[in-house]
């Protein structure tokens, strides 16, 4: 896939496509560092890989309606949700690949904004267990 | 997606709850005043992923009358008012949805207020900027 301008991320939240009211979406992966530095590091610190962790951060458009962002997040408040997330539409393929995250919704933000602002919100969950991809 | 003319059809009838205001499409070479001018300005496409949202700018032109007519510029006044059953403003935002056309609306602001030349006449008007989210 060339270089492209973001404009149909798609993701979704237990299964209910959300995408229309999402502005923004990251998926961060990280690992932590291992320091294993020793006499024979000729005076460098020398890491290794250790435990991976995630973050998922979105951007949301707020809505009250039947169905909608509001709805689906609020009740999930505590509680473990899977996050799925691809680059460009909802065509799985191996430019366009499906990651699979499950996070913890550790907050909500039910309301958000200032007088005349849109009404948006953010929200940032730390993943939980493995988080995959797949191209098919 | 809602089309600008029924954005633009919506805002007219939101309009016609003030008495005596017309409404048009385009600016009128010899208007017949009160007169509104429904215009969009600019269009930001893409404010979600997968064409969830777009935001819409509106100008909303109100010519009331020749400019040495004083009862225009009385007539101007009651336009623009925040309240009240002449204010533009609430008017246009009495049905914020556009009947379900649109997410969301808002009359922002009123600027230029003065006078503008259509033809060779004089004319007293006011610009209203409205703001439109659609999906």
């Amino acid at each position: 896939m060339p270089k492209y301008v973001v404009t149909a991320t798609n993701v979704t939240l237990n299964g209910a496509d959300i995408s229309s009211a999402c502005a923004s979406a990251t998926l961060e992966l990280t690992s932590t560092d291992v320091d294993v530095t020793d006499f024979g590091s000729g005076g460098w610190t020398e890491v290794i890989g250790g435990l991976k962790s995630g973050t998922v951060s979105l951007d949301f458009h707020n809505d009250y309606g039947v169905g909608a962002i509001n709805t689906l997040l609020n009740p999930l408040l505590g509680s473990i949700a899977t996050v799925t997330l691809r680059p460009n539409g909802t065509a799985t393929s191996s430019t366009n690949p499906l990651w699979t995250a499950t996070v913890l919704v550790n907050s909500v933000s039910p309301i958000s904004g200032a007088v005349g602002d849109l009404a948006t919100f953010s929200v940032s969950y730390p993943t939980s267990g493995p988080v995959t991809s797949a191209t098919a | 997606m809602a089309s600008i003319a029924e954005i633009r059809d919506g805002i007219a009838t939101n309009l016609s709850t003030i008495s005596g205001l017309r409404t048009t499409t385009t600016i009128p070479d010899n208007p017949q005043p009160p007169v509104a001018v429904i215009q969009p300005s600019s269009i930001s496409y893409d404010r979600a992923f997968q064409r969830g949202l777009d935001e819409y700018n509106f100008v909303v032109t109100v010519i009331v009358g020749r400019a040495s007519e004083r009862q225009a510029q009385r007539l101007l006044d009651l336009y623009c008012a925040g309240s009240g059953s002449s204010s533009v403003k609430t008017a246009i935002e009495s049905n914020r949805t556009l009947t379900g056309v649109i997410q969301d609306l808002r009359v922002t602001a009123m600027r230029n207020y003065g006078t503008i030349t259509l033809g060779e006449v004089i004319y007293l008007a006011a610009e209203f900027d409205l703001v439109v989210y659609t999906q």
